[in-house]
Order: C-alpha cells, then sequence, then structure tokens
C-alpha cells in the first residue's frame, strides 16, 4: 500500500497532515528524518544497499549507510557505542558481538518497540524468523548466556545470517563418477582424490589464514565431528579426540587444497572456486550470488549445493549478523521502523531477489525467490541443521579466538603438533576463562 | 674530470636497464591490471593482450561521475570523497607544517637559541617514534580529553553550525588528523629549513632593518624567496607523509573523514576480492606521489641526502 | 614603544607554534602513553576510569610467549631487511659511480618505491606474491618450475623481499651522494700509489663513507621498526604471527583485543628498544668518525 512515488508520498503525508493527526501513517511522523545507519562489507548488505531506495520511497526516511570491513566495523563500534551519545541509529554487528555490546549494555531491549502499537507492525509475523538464527544472533540472557532459554530476551533481529553448505563443481564430480559426500570420511576423501584426478586443481577450499579465519574453519568441522570448545561447565575440551579429529580434517583439507591454501582467507578461499581451481567449497551460504556472477565467476552454472557432511552428527555453522538499535541512538523509533521494515515478508523477499540471505522460513519456500535461486531450497533444508552453539557466543570469545585461530595457523604451516597444539589452547583458555570469573562457582 | 680515462663497459648500461625495469615494472604492472576486467585478471593470462577498460576507474569515481553506470546496481566506493579528505588534509598539513616550521627555524637560527644539534637529535628523536606508538595515546586523547563540551560556548556553537552529535572531540575532524601530522614533520622541516636559513646572508636583513622593516617583515620578503627549495623538499617530504599515512588516519577518522589509504584497506574485504577496482584506486592514490617525483626529483634527493650525508 | 616590544618577543613568537604544536600532540601523548600503560585501560573508556594496576602489563607482555615471538619476528626482519639493502645499496653505488647516461634518469625512478604509499606497495606486492595470479608463480610455471607457495610457507621472506624493493634505493642514493663527495685528493693519491680498484674501495673509499653509511644504516634501522602497512595488506601478520612484528601487534592489541594498556605497554617497549639502538649506533658513530678523520688525515700526509 505504500508502493507510490516519493513525491506523492510527500503529497499524501501533506495532506494527511492538514487532516489532522489521528489519521497520519505509521511513516509519516519520521518522513525527512535521515538514519545513520553502520552496515558490513559483506554480499548481503551489499543486496540491502540495492533496496534501500525502496524503504525511502515507501516511509519517506533517508537513509545513510557506513560500510565497513566487518572486523573494522567492529572496531568502530566499540568507540561508537561507548559514546554518551553514538553517531548510528541502527548497527549491523557480528553475532559474536552480541555478548560484548549486550553485556556492555550498549544495546535497546527490543521489547519496548515491538509492545508500542504506534511502531509494531501487525503483520510481521515473528513465528516465520528462522529460529536458529533468531536464538543464535538476536537472544542473549538465556542458557549459558548466550543461547535460547527462558531467561533471556531479545536485542537484536537476525540479518544477513548465513550457515554452512557444500558447493561442488558438477562437472568434475560427473567427469569422475564421483558421488556427492554425504560424510565426512567421503568428503575428506574426495577432497585429496582431486588433486590426483584433475593435475593443478584443489580439492576443498577452505580458509586457513591466521587468526579469525583458521579459527573458523576449525569451528565448522568441530560441531559435525562431535566436538564443542567448552564442557557445561566451561572447562575446555578443544584438545578432546573431537577436537584433534577437526583440527586433522582442517590440516587434510588445506594439505590437499589449492596452491597457496595455508594463507587464504575467506576471499582467496572464494576466489579460487570462483576461478575454477578447487572443485568443492565448504563455507557460508552468503556466496551463492557471486557464483552465479558472470563478471565474477567462471564456474556460472557448473555448481551444485549439498548439505554440510556429517560427522557424529549434523551441525552446520550459524553465524553472520544481526541488526539492532544503540542504546546512545539518536532516532531510535524511525530506526526500529527500518529494522521492521528490512525483516518483514516484504523487505525479507525483497532482499532475497537481491542475492542476500533471507531470514525467514517463508522466503526460503517463496516460489518467486526458489525461480530465481533454485539453490534456496537445500539452504533451506540445511538450516534445520543448524547449530547455534557451534562456537560459544562470551565476552572472552575474542581473546580465545584469536589464540586458537593464529595456533592453528601454526599447525598449518609450521607443522606444529596437532595435539599439542590444542592442549596449549585448552590451557590459555583456562587461564583466560579463569580470569573472567568462569570457575568462581565450581570451587 | 675524473674518470676520463675509463671506458664505459655495456654491462654497466645493462644493470642500469635491470635496475630500472625492476623499479618501475610493479608499477606498471599496478597500471596495467588496473585497465583489465577482474575475468581476465583471474583467467591468469598477464600478458598484454586484453581488452582496455575504463570500468574499474568508473567504479572507483563512481561518486563523483557526473552520470549513471550500467554495471553498479549502487556506489559502494566513496572513492570521490575519500580523495577529497585526503587533499584536504595533506595540502592543509603541509601548509601548516612548512609556515610553522619555517618560523621556527629562522628563529632558532637568527635568535641563537639552541643550535643545530639539538634540533638533529630532535628530529632523530622523533623520527624514532613509530606512529604505531603513538596509536594508543592518540586515540585516547583524541576522543576523550581534546573534547570541548557541546554545552560549552564555543561546543555549542560548533554542534549548532555543523551538526552532529555528542561533545566536540579532535577525533573524527580533519583537523584532529592534521595536527598530528604536522606533529609528526615538524622536526624534520625545522631541521632541513635550518640549514637553508644558515645561507641567508645576514648583511640583507641588516639593510632590511636599516629601511626600517620589522622582523615579521624581513622574514617575508627577504628570507622567504631565498629558501624556496628547502621549502620544495620539506614540502614534498611533509606531503608524502600525510598523504600515504594509513594507520593513525584509520583510528582517528570517522566516516565523513576518511582518507584514500583507509579506503584501499578497507576495500580489500574478505567477501570480494576485486582486483582491477582496487588496482585502479591504488593507482589513483599513487598519481599524486609519481608525478612529484618525476618533476622533483632533484628536491627529493636534496631532502634525503641532506639528513646523512651533510647533518 | 609596542613595535619595539613586538620585536623583542618576535623570537618567542615566531617559535610558539611550533612549541605549543610538539607538546600537545608529541609529548603529552607519550607521557599519557606511559602512564596508560600501568593501568588496566579498554577503548570504551576514558583513561581516568580505568584502573591502576603497576606493573602488571609489563610483566604479563614479558612472559607472553606470543609478544616475545612478535619481538623475534621483529628483529629478524628488520636486521636481515638492513644488512641486506646495506649490501645491495653500497655495492650498487660503487659500482654504477661513474658518468653513466641514464643515471639521473634511473635515480628519479628509483626513488618511485619509496613516494608511494606503503599501502599500494602492499597491495602490488601481494598480487605479485598471488599463488595463482602472480607474477612470480606465473613466470616458475612457464620455466617448468614448481610453483612457490610465497605467502604462506615463506611469509618473512616475502616481506623481507618486498621491503628490499622498496627501500634499497634510499640507501643507493645516500651512498652514491657520500661518494662523490669524498675528497678528491685521497682517491687520486691511492690512484697514483697504484692501487686497484678493491683497493680503493676497501681502504679508502669505504672507511671515509662509514660516517654517511652508519647513519644510513641507523635511519633505515629505525624506519624498519616503524614499517606496518605493508605487511598488514600483505599478510596481516600471519601465517600465525610468522609476520607479527610489534609495530603490527600493537595496532591488533589495541583495535582486535581491546586491551589499551597492554598496547602501551608494548609501545613502550619497542620505544626503548629504538631508544637503546639509537644511541648505540650514534656512539658507534662517533667512534667511526674519529677514526675516519685519523684515516684521511693519514692519506694526506702520505700525500
Amino acid at each position: 500500500m505504500f508502493d507510490f512515488s516519493k513525491t506523492f508520498t510527500g503529497i499524501a503525508a501533506a495532506s494527511i497532515l492538514l487532516a489532522g493527526q489521528a489519521v497520519a501513517g505509521p511513516y509519516d511522523e519520521y518522513a525527512g528524518t535521515t538514519l545513520v545507519v553502520n552496515f558490513p562489507a559483506h554480499p548481503h548488505y551489499d543486496a540491502v544497499m540495492k533496496i534501500l531506495p525502496e524503504f525511502t520511497a515507501d516511509t519517506g526516511i533517508e537513509v545513510e549507510v557506513d560500510q565497513l570491513p566487518y572486523l573494522k566495523m567492529r572496531e568502530r563500534q566499540t568507540l561508537e557505542l561507548a559514546q554518551d551519545e553514538g553517531d548510528y541509529d541502527l548497527i549491523a554487528y557480528v553475532v559474536f558481538s552480541k555478548a560484548d555490546y549486550v553485556y556492555a549494555d550498549q544495546l535497546e531491549n527490543l521489547a519496548r518497540y515491538y509492545m508500542n502499537p504506534k511502531l509494531a507492525d501487525p503483520s510481521y509475523d515473528p513465528d516465520d524468523l528462522i529460529d536458529g538464527y533468531v536464538y543464535n544472533i538476536g537472544f542473549a540472557g538465556g542458557n549459558k548466556g548466550y543461547l535460547a532459554g527462558k531467561t533471556g530476551s531479545l536485542f537484536g533481529i537476525p540479518y544477513g545470517s548465513e550457515t554452512s553448505i557444500l558447493g561442488y563443481r558438477k562437472d568434475i564430480f560427473e567427469k569422475h563418477g564421483l558421488s556427492v559426500p554425504e560424510t565426512y570420511d567421503e568428503m575428506l576423501d574426495i577432497a585429496c582424490k582431486i588433486p590426483e584426478l584433475e593435475p593443478g586443481m584443489g580439492g576443498l577450499s577452505s580458509r586457513a589464514a591466521s587468526g579469525h579465519h583458521a579459527s573458523h574453519a576449525f569451528l565448522l568441522h568441530l560441531a559435525p565431528l562431535g566436538g564443542r570448545v567448552f564442557d557445561d561447565a566451561w572447562n575446555p575440551i578443544v584438545n578432546n579426540e573431537a577436537g584433534v579429529n577437526a583440527a586433522n580434517a582442517l590440516k587434510k583439507i588445506v594439505d590437499c587444497g589449492p596452491e597457496g591454501a595455508a594463507s587464504f582467507g575467506f576471499g582467496e578461499a572464494l576466489g579460487s572456486f570462483l576461478a575454477g581451481d578447487t572443485a568443492m567449497f565448504l563455507d557460508t551460504t552468503v556466496v551463492a550470488g557471486q557464483i552465479d556472477d558472470p563478471a565474477k565467476s567462471k564456474v556460472v552454472g557448473k555448481v551444485g549445493w549439498a548439505m554440510h557432511p556429517m560427522g557424529t552428527r549434523r551441525g552446520s555453522q550459524t553465524g553472520g549478523f544481526g541488526i539492532g538499535i544503540p542504546k546512545n541512538a539518536e532516532n531510535k523509533d524511525a530506526a526500529f521502523l527500518l529494522m521492521q521494515w528490512l525483516t518483514s515478508k516484504k523487505g525479507d523477499k525483497l532482499v532475497a531477489l537481491a542475492g542476500g540471505n533471507p531470514s525467514r522460513f517463508s522466503t526460503h519456500e517463496d516460489e518467486e525467490v526458489n525461480a530465481k535461486f533454485p539453490h534456496m531450497k537445500v539452504f533451506g533444508e540445511a538450516l534445520q541443521h543448524a547449530d547455534p552453539d557451534w562456537r560459544p557466543i562470551i565476552p572472552v570469545w575474542g581473546k580465545v579466538n584469536a589464540d586458537l585461530g593464529t595456533t592453528l595457523s601454526k599447525v598449518l604451516t609450521e607443522g606444529l603438533d596437532v595435539q599439542e597444539a590444542l592442549d596449549g589452547v585448552a590451557e590459555r583458555t583456562r587461564a583466560v576463562m579463569e580470569e573472567a570469573g568462569y570457575y568462581t562457582w565450581s570451587e | 674530470m675524473a674518470e676520463i680515462e675509463k671506458k664505459t663497459h655495456p654491462g654497466f648500461y645493462a644493470i642500469l636497464v635491470t635496475l630500472i625495469i625492476m623499479a618501475i615494472g610493479p608499477i606498471m604492472l599496478m597500471l596495467i591490471n588496473s585497465f583489465k576486467l577482474d575475468v581476465d585478471i583471474i583467467s591468469g593470462t598477464s600478458g598484454l593482450i586484453f581488452m582496455p577498460t575504463i570500468q574499474n576507474y568508473e567504479t572507483a569515481l563512481c561518486d563523483i561521475l557526473p552520470y549513471e553506470l550500467d554495471h553498479l546496481d549502487f556506489c559502494a566506493l566513496k572513492f570521490g570523497g575519500a580523495f577529497v579528505n585526503s587533499l584536504i588534509i595533506a595540502l592543509v598539513s603541509t601548509a601548516l607544517t612548512l609556515i610553522i616550521g619555517c618560523m621556527a627555524a629562522y628563529a632558532l637560527v637568527r635568535f641563537k637559541f639552541f643550535g643545530r644539534d639539538t634540533a638533529s637529535a630532535t628530529t632523530l628523536m622523533v623520527r624514532m617514534v613509530p606512529p604505531a606508538v603513538l596509536l594508543v595515546p592518540v586515540f585516547g586523547l583524541w576522543n576523550n580529553e581534546f573534547c570541548l563540551d557541546k554545552t560549552g560556548l564555543v561546543g555549542g556553537w560548533i554542534r549548532d553550525t555543523f551538526g552532529g552529535r555528542g561533545d566536540v572531540c579532535l577525533a573524527g575532524t580533519h583537523s584532529g588528523i592534521i595536527l598530528i601530522y604536522i606533529a609528526m614533520n615538524l622536526p624534520f622541516v625545522i631541521w632541513i629549513l635550518q640549514s637553508f636559513i644558515v645561507q641567508v646572508p645576514r648583511q640583507l636583513e641588516e639593510a632590511a632593518r636599516m629601511d626600517g622593516a620589522g622582523p615579521f617583515q624581513i622574514f617575508f620578503k627577504i628570507v622567504l624567496p631565498l629558501i624556496k627549495p628547502g621549502l620544495a623538499a620539506a614540502a614534498i617530504f611533509t606531503f608524502r607523509i600525510a598523504w600515504n599515512e594509513y594507520l593513525l588516519a584509520s583510528a582517528l577518522s570517522d566516516r565523513d573523514t576518511k582518507t584514500v589509504p583507509i579506503l584501499i584497506v578497507n576495500n580489500m574485504s574478505e567477501y570480494n576480492v576485486e582486483w582491477g577496482v582496487i588496482m585502479a584506486t591504488g593507482m589513483l592514490l599513487a598519481i599524486p606521489p609519481i608525478l612529484f617525483t618525476l618533476f622533483a626529483s632533484r628536491q627529493i634527493i636534496t631532502g634525503m641526502t641532506a639528513g646523512a650525508v651533510k647533518g | 614603544m609596542s613595535t619595539a616590544k613586538l620585536n623583542r618577543l618576535s623570537p618567542y613568537l615566531f617559535l610558539a607554534p611550533a612549541f605549543l604544536v610538539m607538546v600537545l600532540a608529541l609529548l603529552y601523548p607519550l607521557g599519557y602513553m606511559i602512564y596508560g600503560s600501568f593501568r588496566d585501560w579498554n577503548p570504551s573508556q576514558a583513561l581516568g576510569e580505568s584502573t591502576f594496576v603497576g606493573l602488571k602489563n609489563y610483566y604479563t607482555l614479558w612472559h607472553d610467549p606470543n609478544f616475545r615471538e612478535s619481538v623475534v619476528v621483529t628483529l629478524k626482519f628488520a636486521i636481515s631487511v638492513v644488512t641486506i639493502e646495506m649490501f645491495i645499496g653500497v655495492g650498487l653505488a660503487l659500482l654504477l659511480d661513474r658518468n653513466l647516461r641514464g643515471m639521473s634518469l634511473l635515480r628519479t625512478l628509483f626513488i618511485l618505491p619509496m613516494m608511494i604509499a606503503p599501502v599500494v606497495v602492499g597491495l602490488i606486492w601481494k598480487y605479485m606474491y598471488h599463488p595463482t595470479l602472480g607474477v612470480f608463480n606465473d613466470t616458475l610455471r612457464a620455466l617448468g618450475m614448481e610453483p612457490v607457495e610465497w605467502l604462506s610457507q615463506h611469509a618473512l621472506l616475502s616481506i623481507i623481499i618486498a621491503d628490499i624493493w622498496q627501500w634499497t634505493p634510499f640507501i643507493f642514493i645516500l651512498a652514491l651522494a657520500a661518494l662523490q663527495s669524498l675528497p678528491r685528493s685521497a682517491l687520486e693519491a691511492a690512484r697514483i700509489d697504484g692501487a686497484t680498484g678493491w683497493q680503493q674501495i676497501i681502504h679508502i673509499k669505504l672507511p671515509l663513507m662509514m660516517p654517511v653509511l652508519i647513519v644510513t644504516c641507523l635511519l633505515r634501522l629505525i624506519d624498519a621498526f616503524k614499517v606496518l602497512e605493508v605487511i598488514l595488506v600483505m599478510t596481516a601478520g600471519g601465517p600465525g604471527l610468522t609476520t607479527e612484528i610489534m609495530a603490527l601487534r600493537i595496532s591488533r592489541t589495541a583495535t582486535e583485543f581491546r586491551e589499551l594498556g597492554v598496547a602501551a605497554a608494548m609501545s613502550n617497549y619497542l620505544l626503548m628498544m629504538l631508544l637503546l639502538l639509537t644511541v648505540l649506533m650514534l656512539t658507534y658513530n662517533r667512534w667511526i668518525e674519529y677514526r675516519a678523520n685519523k684515516a684521511q688525515r693519514a692519506a694526506e700526509e702520505a700525500l
């Protein structure tokens, strides 16, 4: 009903103003406001950039976007959120920032917006939002402090969230009569066979660069292989058998991977798959759009999708971004309206059609979306196994993550022994946890 | 006059040519790739056979081009804005450093506060301080201490006039970045200018004083014109640092004051390695220094060697 | 009267802005950093809100294997870079110190790598080192050799090579300038005595150049400790910590780990290291200068 041109909305708004407040639309009060939002440089948010003009046309609210690489974005937010009055009205945050921001009391609790009849859209249908994403990204204060649970509440809405999925080269698999791997053993086996079958081609392209990348790649394998970083009493168990298996899997993948695999960040890993140098790709669903873009990809139409293979269980990652309203924002109500619009059924579908990652079940089943992106159906299935606990989201995670990432990188490039490396991580992690007070109750 | 009898072996020219190729080869590579589409770059043909395109430059400059681009859905890179920021910051900090440095150098030479040794020592000490060491204190001070209360007289006026929120701090402003660049360059500039000012004949100034000129007039009308070569060298070095610096600028700038190096680093995002555009932005950032080098290499060498050879 | 007063004050007026800037933007921050290094301080606090922890940050760092590794990496990088650059730079200067056509062109083009932004240097080399797209591996493959995993297996070597490319010209130009300002008389005398080219270099040219070379070396060494952007763009410190020099670790500690106090303590360690180095080199320089003077006098007497 708001699909009128901007001028027309303006005229309509003016006439409604004349007619009095009683019949004013939900957006009229905020028309002409400029929201400043902080988004990451990320394919989903590139798609968001394409649909923002539509929001402005619908509502008369202008949006100014500050797009930054996500680690940079986090640094910026650290600073902005700590001010008395911040620049940003709406922020996208990386899932592991949830703990920091909520703990420092820097994000608005969304309850009071959904309770406000002037702001909350009755047709929003929150139950349609994907459960795993909501609990992983938007929810805080539940079980373990970061999972779903009775004590939790909502601080953000998942937006640009992702799970992991296996992409494979249909042509290569057909040529050599390979079947799509269902389990980890099969996948590792094929990954190391490819370089023999197709000289010059790597098996599976994975990120492995020192730091966050290596850690991410490891955790990706840890959950399906049955491991966890902590047990229920916060003891680090990353060095148990499952942990060692996951690290060995990562090492095998990198060893059988394309040239230079040990230094790959996400971009290089994806780039290698796009350039046709690798036969498989196991990472986020975000990449689907680029793989079908002939300007960037040499494998258009050659890629098939399958679920993240199984180890001892199914467990694909959950990650990506959520959007929330900073406590120190200037235009909180209008920011909520933007957030609601973006994650509404309409907004979610628009962003999916523009190449983004939908946050709703209904969008994954939408015919129009599926017609344009046939892989959306596999993605929807994969979501059912999305594991919200594949990585702990606690305030000290940044430190543990950095240590895990650099240590694993040593395993990959300097031949450090896996067990020794993980023992070291566990020991240092214990010290970090001790200092942060996680063992207060167990003594 | 000394080396008449030596005949130059052709081998020397071979060395010369090799060195030249090694020096500019990588830069040429960047130039060539900036005219290639990503598909041409990743197809691995490093050869010269490709359709040159200015599309990468168009993508980079999309926010200041007067026409819409077909290959872009929206303009993600605000290169034009960053370029303007870089220009403002580099030019203003160069100008201010030169003015302040000149005055100080002149006072140090003519009024004999302390000698060249002290200036040399200070220069060396400041050169010793890595920008990374300044990162933490500058970040803290510029964000938290060097602030004006928004309810105060000046702070309130700034907020009323320029908008924005919160207290008025140096961080996030052009002035904040300019201030630290001036401080980083000032000792070097003073030191280099000193060596030029020493050579200005005293009698010229005396004569002007006889005619009733004050110290300011003497400085601007007599001294300044005579030390132009020194000024040129100092200007290039200051400009170079202000134009190229990344670390401090990235800690101090906000979304409206980003400079080009920050934009380039940010644009090497992990999700999307667009080599063509990256090379184009790199090339655009490199153009001013390249021009300086080609047209003022003599001054640059003077500035560089003055440091060690005569000092 | 007021003009006279202004005249008397003018030296101070001339100096005041420079003094003010240096105090405000350099001395005060350095003091602030030292103060901050004794505190547990994160980026969302003002320094005043942080807690005093005494020498804890220094102590933690001293025992932190990651920090120690980054000190080792820094030293390895700085020492190898400066040594290699000195050899190549001085060698080329000695070789090319003659009237060659094209020398001025070489000098001009040689400055280019130093003048363009480190960020750009980093991205050019990152591209050239690219495992599949880069020119190095292309060339190796064309020659039928195994491609090299530059930025993963040989990351430190790779950044050293890039730095050599960028900064050898600096040493070359300074060494050349030094050579050309040598007293002709000493060289003339040596030639009359029938000294060969090598003897001239070892006994006359190098000793006389030594003071300049020491200063050059010191300047390069200081700069080598400051390199950050090139490495940040090329490897961001990885793989592992193999290329994480101290400057990079400081910036990561401050921004990524959000520990400003520790980063300040680290900065202080780095600064102390540099100070020690500078003092050592300057002392050595004094001694060499004294010896060079003696050598020159001896050479003149021999004439």
